[in-house]
């Protein structure tokens, strides 16, 4: 669905091998470092549309490295550190990177990060536009299409409805809907969720789709 | 030092000169010296030494006025050895020397202590760090293969325990490992509550976000490390059924205060004074069996360091808050 790739510059193989794997799942192409003698010329052949950078590399570290690839390139970069304080951020963000995020992290968390940082860097190309057969998503608008009718959603609706239409046809459990809503921002509960849920089917059933988004019974919600 | 003590300490030796000139005057009145003549060897034998007693009182009483002035005003009273002046009479050049000595050698005393603590510092620092890659490969392998059992949780809670390692090691006196600027309190209170999300997810617990609009001056990390641990005990101590956990902030002129509050069960009165004291569980701690009395205790600390108020209130079975003080200076805040 998004063709933007990252590239990984992770020493530690297993972890490489799992950040790769789960962004591979969340729709990204992706490239890893293995060879850290000469990274600047292997990020110059691959030109990827977002870096993912360790700080703590063999040969170089991961400010020199961020400063280097800054001089010829603005591809974004998120630093990733196990070293956790206020001057290490500060000294990424002044090197040139574009986000700093800490060790061992919530892969929600990197996953909204990423998504925040390429919205912010390829505004124009990102796709703001999201569609289920006839059902349109306009993101940008915050409103949702069928045949010629529209609806407004509100915030909540609209990341909802967003989430179960890129996970069609799975099984979304409440407690992973309201992750996702947390990791963007929104703290909603359990009542406020089934509330939203509920105006949320309306909206949709106004644009006349019957049953909309289906409840599975202590498994979830699923969108088909 | 004054001459009335001085002279009471020479008192002995003036009495037994007294005494012997006496004697000497009824021997020279035997052989029939003159009385004026007896003044003249009295005058003699007296004026000299008082003059010395004087000078001697002159010297001493500079240097010791010295001694006791500086003692008073010094803050760091041990520092006394580098200023003082040498004395130029004998004993007090011979007390001076010792006391330089000693001085000397409690210095370099000092500060192997203080290498060493900053070495364990610098090693728990590496340590914490290291300790991360494996924990952040475990957490990416169970999440990528959507294997959980409360294992992530699991792994959630110990790195908490690593991060009060990580900065009990930086409260300490030699460390000086913080770094004041500007941020929202929406942005450390959002990343926290983002931190804790699945337990907020899992356990049912309402949010309640106040608009939390207020700049402050203090380090980001810290004030995110305590009002973590508070979250974290709000969390810990909240009951089964329809938790709630507010955040809150309140702007006053000079300061503004963040406020942490939870319906949970609450600390007992008798209790309270002490939870910031270190290794205090009380019975809540006890029967919960999970506390390890430091989370507070190290939020205080923290607080402590970067001038930040922090107190607690709390009414047993109806709530527990917490309040985070960050002062306001007018006059950085009036800077662009």
């Amino acid at each position: 669905m998004n063709r933007f790739k990252i590239l990984i510059i992770e020493d530690e193989p297993i972890i490489r091998d799992e950040l790769r794997d789960h962004l591979q799942n969340a729709g990204y192409k992706t490239d890893v470092v293995t060879e850290f003698q000469d990274i600047l010329s292997y990020v110059r052949k691959s030109s990827p549309d977002l870096i993912l950078l360790d700080i703590n590399l063999p040969y170089i570290d991961g400010y020199t490295l961020s400063r280097e690839i800054r001089k010829e390139s603005n591809v974004p970069i998120i630093i990733v550190t196990s070293r956790d304080n206020e001057m290490d951020e500060l000294l990424s963000i002044n090197l040139g990177a574009d986000d700093f995020i800490t060790k061992p992290y919530n892969l929600q968390i990197l996953t909204a990060r990423i998504e925040a940082l390429f919205k912010r860097t390829y505004v124009n190309q990102s796709n703001n536009v999201l569609s289920c057969g006839e059902l349109i998503l306009d993101i940008a608008k915050g409103a949702v299409y069928y045949h010629d009718k529209q609806q407004i959603l509100t915030k909540n609706e609209l990341k909802i409805l967003h989430y179960l239409m890129q996970h069609r046809g799975t099984i979304i459990s409440r407690e992973t809907m309201m992750e996702y809503l947390w990791s963007s921002d929104l703290f909603v509960d359990d009542n406020t969720l089934s509330v939203n849920m509920t105006r949320l089917r309306r909206k949709l059933e106004k644009l006349g789709i019957t049953n909309p988004i289906e409840t599975r019974r202590g498994l979830g919600y699923v969108m088909s | 030092m004054n001459i009335l003590s001085f002279s009471h300490e020479k008192l002995p030796f003036l009495l037994i000169n007294v005494v012997l000139f006496g004697l000497f005057s009824i021997i020279l009145w035997k052989i029939h010296i003159s009385f004026e003549m007896i003044l003249i060897v009295g005058l003699a034998w007296f004026v000299p030494l008082i003059i010395a007693y004087l000078l001697e009182y002159g010297k001493k009483r500079r240097y010791y006025q010295h001694l006791i002035d500086y003692q008073e005003s010094l803050d760091k009273k041990y520092l006394l050895p580098e200023i003082l002046e040498r004395p130029t009479f004998l004993e007090g050049a011979i007390v001076q020397d010792a006391i330089e000595i000693a001085y000397k050698q409690m210095h370099e005393h000092i500060n192997i202590y203080k290498r060493e603590q900053k070495d364990y510092q610098e090693y728990i620092e590496t340590w914490v760090h290291e300790i991360k890659t494996p924990l952040s490969s475990a957490k990416l392998i169970l999440n990528n293969r959507d294997i959980d059992y409360g294992v992530i949780q699991e792994l959630d809670r110990t790195e908490q325990f690593i991060e009060q390692v990580l900065y009990f090691a930086r409260s300490n006196n030699v460390s000086e490992d913080y770094l004041i600027s500007k941020f929202s309190l929406r942005e450390v209170v959002t990343r926290v509550a983002k931190k804790n999300a699945k337990d907020f997810i899992y356990k049912k617990i309402k949010l309640y976000l106040g608009e939390l609009n207020e700049m402050v001056y203090s380090d980001k990390k810290w004030v995110e490390f305590i009002l973590n641990q508070i979250v974290v005990n709000a969390i810990q101590y909240s009951k089964k059924a329809s938790s709630e956990i507010q955040i809150t902030s309140t702007p006053y002129d000079n300061k503004v205060v963040l406020q942490i509050k939870d319906n949970g069960i609450g600390i007992k009165k008798k209790d309270l004074p002490r939870v910031f004291d270190k290794g205090f569980t009380g019975e809540t701690g006890r029967t919960y069996s999970k506390s390890t009395g430091l989370g507070l205790y190290l939020c205080k600390r923290l607080a402590d360091k970067l001038n930040l108020g922090i107190s607690i209130e709390s009414k047993q079975n109806i709530h527990t808050t917490v309040f985070l003080v960050f002062p306001m200076n007018k006059s950085l805040l009036m800077e662009p």
